[in-house]
């Protein structure tokens, strides 16, 4: 019993975390219907920024956050602008694979040649903090992660909902044409998502740094994670995207508490199956 | 004349779908564009809002050209297009849905003073205000349709066969809508697949065929012209008063 409660505060905790990732690479498929390979790479770059603020000037990750968003909000802009929008819109969804690996490759080549392909960490004063909360370990930075991951989805869903950019971007999620014809100009709508969705990777990326080593190839494991989540959750879906990263997180946390880690990523794959097997849009998705 | 079409020539890919349309649209009313399938009726309301370009001709508003504009320079000068589908956004908000309708509106006061308005010709607004849009019937989503476009104050309204899909009560709640807005002083082009329905709510019908206006005349007397009976409109009059009749 121990065991399972120990694996559902640590599957919650990663949860928020991997929800954060992957609220960017469901919001550029929800506004562009791309899928974007290069998220992982985002994420890993983001993860390097703020390594490089740490030892450079002492920047705690968490604090390096706005600074790393902005800086990585104007690399997706330009991402957008450089690669993704001179594709033919209707060649566009298709292409974007290939494009977007591309820019994931780029980004691990620049990584490779600035940082070189050593394992790196950050490890702040607190790393190896941690509380005991009714016999329960917590770490202290697992559970920054998780408060900082909730407070940047909680600032987005704010973005979504209560602006007339976030509205914007809604209305081009749900029907580009009508969004269209009432003024919305999807072109830049869509180059200010995917920076919007290159910032959120930043924020992922201080948290993912301060949780595991990581080098030049680390978003190979990356993407094919986020993928599942957002397929899981339904694509286009931020809410989906944050229940497919705590089913994932929390299904694999407890499998590998209670029974042994080597079953851990094959049960986030068997939910995947099942999910898909019964609502192949995912959870929150809606039906092509 | 607040519209005038000129020669115009548009399609999809290689194929021209308008070969050359020529008509004109004057100021206040409603003209109702009927015609066979593929004849371009809707196509031509794409044309005008901007989504398509014709290759050939020109589109002039109050007499300026508006050549190469796209459809939000054309929403700033008062062209609003309710496309055939249903346009609004199922995941937001009857609210929502309105506040999109003013998204050029920068200037806040503005907005909700047209929001009350809209809210005031069309109560469903208000009363389903909270509601996700993709959850009203189809005649309560026009209704919001309709209301949507009042927020930028339009002076013509492109309403692509409003009736589709709906049950013959919602219909004529549609009809009486395009004849309220008709009569707060805007210029309305109707497409409308039910030709009947269409020309008894305008003033004006233009009949356009294989990719061009064949005939251009006040709406009753197309209605009562029996070679257009016979041609555009289905059944003859009496079919017709035996099916408003089952409709009402």
């Amino acid at each position: 019993m121990h065991a399972l409660v120990q694996g559902l505060i640590l599957g919650v905790l990663t949860g928020g975390v991997y929800a954060l990732m992957a609220s960017g690479q469901t919001l550029v498929f929800g506004i562009m219907k791309v899928v974007n390979l290069a998220q992982g790479a985002l994420v890993v770059l983001g993860a390097y920024l703020s390594y490089q603020l740490f030892v450079s000037y002492g920047i705690d990750p968490f604090l390096a956050i706005p600074v790393t968003a902005v800086v990585m909000f104007a690399l997706g802009v330009g991402v957008h602008l450089a690669v993704l929008r001179p594709l033919r819109r209707e060649d566009r969804a298709e292409l974007s694979l290939l494009v977007t690996f591309a820019v994931a490759l780029l980004i691990e080549g620049v990584i490779g040649v600035v940082w070189n392909t050593t394992r790196r960490s950050i490890n702040t004063s607190y790393a190896n903090d941690s509380w005991t909360v009714a016999g329960y370990q917590i770490t202290v930075v697992r559970f920054a992660a998780f408060a900082l991951s909730a407070a940047a989805l909680g600032l987005l869903i704010l973005l979504l909902h209560r602006t007339r950019f976030g509205r914007a971007v809604r209305a081009t999620v749900q029907n580009p044409e009508s969004a269209r014809l009432l003024g919305v100009r999807a072109e830049r709508v869509a180059a200010l998502g995917f920076g919007l969705g290159a910032a959120t990777a930043a924020a992922a990326g201080s948290v993912y740094g301060l949780l595991y080593p990581f080098n030049a190839g680390s978003h190979y494991d990356l993407i094919s994670l986020l993928l599942s989540i957002v397929v899981l959750g339904g694509l286009g879906s931020i809410g989906g995207a944050i229940a497919g990263a705590m089913i994932i997180s929390v299904s694999s946390a407890v499998v590998a508490s209670t029974i042994s880690p080597s079953w851990a990523p094959m049960t986030f794959f068997v939910l995947l199956l099942a999910v898909l097997l019964v609502r192949p849009q995912g959870l929150f998705g809606r039906p092509a | 004349m607040l519209l005038r079409i000129e020669r115009v020539v548009a399609g999809y890919g290689a194929g021209d779908v308008l070969r050359g349309i020529d008509l004109d649209v004057a100021e206040g009313g409603v003209t109702c564009l009927i015609g066979p399938n593929g004849a371009g009726k809707s196509t031509l309301l794409r044309t005008v809002s901007g989504l398509l370009r014709p290759s050939r001709g020109r589109v002039l508003f109050r007499g300026e050209d508006l050549g190469r504009r796209g459809p939000r320079e054309r929403l700033l000068l008062g062209i609003v297009h309710v496309p055939q589908e249903r346009s609004l956004f199922p995941a937001m908000t009857v609210r929502d849905n309105l506040l999109m309708g003013g998204y050029l509106l920068r200037d806040q006061r503005l907005l909700r003073e047209r929001i009350d308005r809209a809210v005031a010709a069309f109560p469903i607004c208000a009363r389903r205000a909270g509601a996700h849009a993709g959850s009203l019937s189809g005649g309560e989503q026009k209704q919001v349709e309709l209301a949507r476009t009042l927020l930028l104050d339009p002076a013509l309204v492109l309403l692509d066969e409003p009736s589709i899909g709906l049950d013959p009560r919602s219909r004529r709640q549609v009809f009486e809508s395009v004849r309220q807005l008709a009569g707060a002083g805007r210029t309305i082009l109707l497409v409308e697949q039910n030709a009947r329905s269409g020309l008894a709510a305008a003033d004006t019908g233009a009949v356009l065929d294989g990719g061009v206006v064949r005939l251009v005349a006040p709406a009753a007397r197309l209605l009562d012209d029996p070679e257009v009976a016979r041609l555009y409109l289905g059944a003859g009059p009496a079919e017709h008063k035996a099916e408003r009749s089952r409709d009402e």
